[in-house]
């Protein structure tokens, strides 16, 4: 049967047999292959049978997945081959039967135009694929890890540095803000900075902040290096390497 | 917080059925919505399914605070994301296990999106392309990402925001409830604050209102009920293509602060005077 062998430093730590079931890896115990090292994420990378080929899926991990060094979304797995997940690495063996798959004879209906349908994973696999045949490679690049940052220029926060880490962030007095305003007169909800899927879009809130020395009624997104004010603060965005 | 609702669904002005379904349980501050898809009836059974199983779901395990976590979870999560989500992997379930057991019903399947509010804690689980939004400070959010053929070719920037709004492949989902026996569920959980505006949608709103619109309705109608009808309004003005559904919900301090604390310690004050009086 088809496995996988997870070796630190040239040493078996485990071994996992992959079967018509997906096996999940990451830092979290209830993963199939945990794997102890704090640059691998949770719920870090799965690897399952399709089509009777072994691949493997980054689960949006914050390090990445390397297969034989080069940093994959979704990669088909070959015999032999080397995953690295942080400092682990993991050796794939496919020799043996494949397993079958478990809904292979389920066939939706012809849909009706019009109708919304769902997508069976295999079609929605070759949709994709074609479809982003050129936009993945652009999309290397871009996936650098990079952290969005935060830094207290003046005035009176609780920290002196931020790292956004959540998708909604709330600049204010506010005991649930994020960034805690400290001082007299200083409102709840002075503004807010909100992830969206092409960056981070500062906005206001009872006040209206400055970016670059220009004021801005609705949202914006921030480049690296912006100033920011805001209540009596100043602030830096930056991304951190 | 005081939270406010209001919700309508409604059939539109093309299709013959209404194939969305929701539920606002006020006592657990519980909202879910869910849009079916399958042929004949089998749409509204399966969005009405789903509504139920993850209602039930939250009121049992509101009982039953122990009860067993289904599908990966993070462990910063709270329970009441834990449990929105293990509710909707559980929906899931039982629209997978009826379309097996009834042939007719094939194919049949529903989004769902679900918002349960605890404390100042706003837990999302949402599978399919309903949405959820966040109005905050005049600025509306997509909370929820959409599992749609065009959307994921927007991420992966094959496609701009106004083609996929022209796209023939608009109905493509990538994940639904029912399509297969196990499913990814997103879910993530966000602060809320005084004067938030959260909005739960089927896409029969977003395809005919644009965000921009719904921001300045939800600004000029405070009333949930009553926004959600003008949306509905707007959609069905613009030709309603679709089943549309629109759930509001508002959150508002819970007390008028300072002065409304002042108040009730005078009358406290005035009170505890009566009965030294007496004395």
């Amino acid at each position: 049967m088809p496995k996988l062998s997870l070796m630190f430093e040239e040493k078996l730590v485990k071994e996992v047999p992959v079967g018509s079931r997906p096996i999940t890896i990451g830092r979290a115990p209830d993963n199939d292959l945990p794997v102890d090292n704090l640059a691998v994420s949770n719920y870090h990378a799965k690897v399952y049978y399709e089509a009777g080929r072994m691949v493997i899926e980054d689960l949006d991990s914050l390090n990445g997945t390397f297969v034989n060094d080069l940093r994959i979304e979704r990669a088909t797995l070959h015999d032999g081959d080397n995953v690295h997940i942080g400092k682990h690495k993991i050796k794939v063996d496919t020799s043996g039967d494949a397993p079958v798959a478990v809904n292979a004879g389920r066939k939706p209906a012809a849909p009706r135009i019009n109708e919304t349908m769902v997508l069976d994973t295999k079609e929605r696999r070759q949709m994709l694929q074609q479809a982003a045949a050129m936009g993945e490679s652009m999309q290397f690049a871009a996936t650098r890890m990079k952290v969005p940052t935060l830094v207290v220029l003046s005035g009176r926060t609780d920290q002196k540095e931020y790292v956004l880490t959540n998708r909604l962030t709330v600049i204010g007095k506010s005991g649930m803000a994020t960034i805690k305003l400290k001082g007299w007169f200083k409102p709840a909800m002075a503004a807010q900075i909100n992830q969206r899927d092409d960056g981070f879009y500062l906005g206001p809130g009872d006040k209206v902040p400055t970016v670059n020395g220009t004021s801005i009624p609705g949202p914006v997104r921030l480049n690296d290096g912006d100033l920011i004010e805001i209540s009596g603060v100043r602030l830096n965005f930056i991304f951190r390497e | 917080m005081r939270i406010a609702s209001g919700g309508l669904t409604d059939i539109g002005r093309v299709r013959s059925n209404n194939e969305d379904c929701f539920q606002i349980v006020v006592p657990l501050q519980l909202f879910v919505l869910a849009d079916g898809m399958g042929g004949e009836a089998h749409g509204e059974i399966a969005s009405a399914m789903a509504v139920d199983a993850v209602v039930k779901h939250c009121i049992d395990v509101d009982a039953n605070p122990a009860a067993r976590v289904i599908g990966p979870t993070q462990p910063n999560w709270s329970p009441w994301t834990k449990r929105l989500s293990t509710a909707v992997h559980l929906a899931n379930r039982s629209i997978f296990r009826s379309a097996e057991e009834h042939p007719e019903q094939h194919g049949m399947g529903a989004t769902l999106t679900a918002a349960w509010i605890n404390g100042a804690k706003l837990s999302i689980a949402h599978v399919g392309d309903s949405r959820a939004y966040l109005l905050r400070g005049g600025s509306l959010l997509q909370l929820t990402r959409d599992h749609s053929l065009v959307a994921e070719q927007v991420r992966r920037g094959i496609l701009t925001t106004a083609e996929a709004e022209e796209s023939s492949m608009q109905s493509v989902l990538l994940r639904a409830l029912g399509a297969q026996a196990e499913i990814e569920v997103d879910a993530e959980e966000h602060t809320l604050f005084p004067r938030d505006v959260l909005v739960l949608c089927s896409d029969g709103l977003t395809r005919m209102v644009t965000e921009p619109e719904i921001a300045g309705t939800l600004q000029a109608e405070t009333d949930p009920a009553k926004a959600a009808e003008k949306l509905v309004e707007l959609a069905n003005e613009r030709g309603g293509a679709d089943n549309i559904t629109v759930v509001v919900v508002r959150v508002e301090k819970s007390s008028k602060g300072w002065f409304t604390w002042l108040r009730r310690e005078a009358r406290k004050h005035s009170t505890r005077n009566g009965t030294s009086g007496g004395n």
